[in-house]
């Protein structure tokens, strides 16, 4: 009886998993034929259908591979991890004065970045980039995610990556916005505006 | 104690539940739920100052780096090597060396309370200059003319309520080495994460509200 039962939730995970993984074949397509169809990729439409269309496949692809990562399909990969049983913080000390020394590095790149006087556009983006490696190793070793079990990790960090990009819908209308904005009779400073890009 | 015996019985299947389905205690879940809320104020606040920058005409970047940069990046180093001495504490704490992570805990404090004071003399500093929540000093509209006065509610809701953080935590630590002894290690790893957290935060307003505020044409 249980055996049955057994087999038809099997049949079910396998069905389920097909189907997810057919609509990933197909944003994978749509995403692959926007690369032709567009005419010139390299715009922000066309780049946001792309991101799109790769981010859909890619969580049409979690189950499934979870799926295949619970059958034994990646077993190699794991064979290396012991069961992480024991409770003890992992890290050596020589660890976290390496992690200690990258942060420093990154910071001293960053103020460098000022004192050089860097374009404002171009520091944003690079201090951006490093503020993101930083957070990512403080997470990851000073706060020891890397070493907790993967489902606590898919609880705490996608959900806030995709939050926090959701805020970023912001931006377009702040830059229509001072496109909107009226001056009287003084003239609109529009030198001052496009320094903030 | 009892915690560690269950979580050595979970089974060790990532999805498949049991009492401790994450391997971590409640307490330890709850902080990193908080930590996860309390980052998305930090990112909205962020966000929002980012806004406001990019939809006005003009914004002030008064900050020279020789001293403000510097003294901002002195605060930066404070907190890093805090975040330091707080790894150090949880991993006494973890070989049972309560003493040891005590003393560790103690250096944290000190980083924390030196990073309050030098941001506390800064804000005083800037106060003195003129700088108000919806008010720029002279100065620096002579410099930047038509410069949003935003500057100020933008710096002081950011920096102010990442200090409020640090105070909160410093407290905290003070609790947790007060009571060292008779809270477990795991107990010891939340107050870490919090103070950890800080820190995080600290890494995306310094670059965002310090460097990109230095003086571009001095």
């Amino acid at each position: 009886m249980s055996g049955g039962i057994r087999n038809l939730a099997r049949k079910q995970d396998v069905i389920l998993n097909a189907i997810c993984v057919l609509l990933a074949t197909v944003f994978l397509v749509l995403a692959l034929g926007n690369l032709s169809w567009a005419g010139n990729f390299l715009t922000i439409d066309s780049l946001f259908m792309t991101a799109v269309c790769l981010f859909l496949a890619g969580v049409f692809m979690i189950n499934p591979a979870l799926w295949a990562h619970e059958q034994g399909l990646f077993a190699a990969e794991d064979a290396n991890h012991p069961p992480a049983v024991d409770l003890h913080f992992e890290g050596t000390t020589k660890l976290f004065l390496s992690i200690l020394g990258a942060l420093l590095g990154l910071t001293l790149v960053e103020v460098l970045l000022a004192y050089f006087k860097v374009p404002l556009t171009l520091m944003l983006t690079i201090l951006l980039g490093l503020s993101l490696i930083k957070a990512a190793l403080i997470v990851a070793y000073f706060m020891h995610l890397r070493f907790e079990r993967m489902s606590l990790i898919l609880t705490v960090v996608p959900m806030l990556v995709v939050c926090i990009c959701l805020l970023l819908v912001f931006f377009p209308d702040g830059r229509r916005s001072l496109k909107l904005r009226t001056y009287g009779d003084r003239p609109a400073p529009a030198a001052a505006a496009t320094e903030h890009e | 104690m009892s915690t560690h015996a269950h979580v050595e019985s979970a089974p060790t299947a990532d999805w498949g539940g049991g009492t401790l389905p994450y391997r971590v205690g409640h307490r330890k879940l709850g902080m990193w739920l908080f930590i996860v809320s309390d980052a998305l104020t930090f990112s909205a606040l962020l966000i929002g100052y980012s806004y406001v920058r990019l939809s006005s005409d003009a914004w002030a970047t008064p900050f020279k780096f020789s001293p403000s940069i510097l003294f901002s990046t002195t605060m930066t180093l404070c907190l890093l090597a805090s975040s330091f001495t707080m790894v150090m504490a949880v991993r006494a704490s973890a070989h049972g060396k309560k003493r040891v992570a005590r003393r560790w805990i103690g250096g944290t404090m000190l980083g924390g309370l030196a990073f309050l004071v030098l941001h506390i003399y800064e804000w005083n500093h800037l106060i003195g200059e003129g700088l108000r929540p919806f008010a720029l000093p002279a100065e620096w509209l002579k410099e930047t003319p038509h410069a949003s006065p935003l500057f100020g509610a933008t710096f002081f809701a950011i920096t102010g309520l990442h200090m409020f953080h640090v105070f909160t935590g410093f407290c905290y630590l003070g609790i947790v080495a007060l009571r060292i002894r008779k809270i477990s290690h795991e107990d010891l790893e939340i107050s870490g994460l919090y103070w950890h957290f800080v820190d995080l935060v600290w890494m995306f307003v310094f670059p965002l509200i310090y460097l990109l505020s230095v003086d571009f044409k001095g």
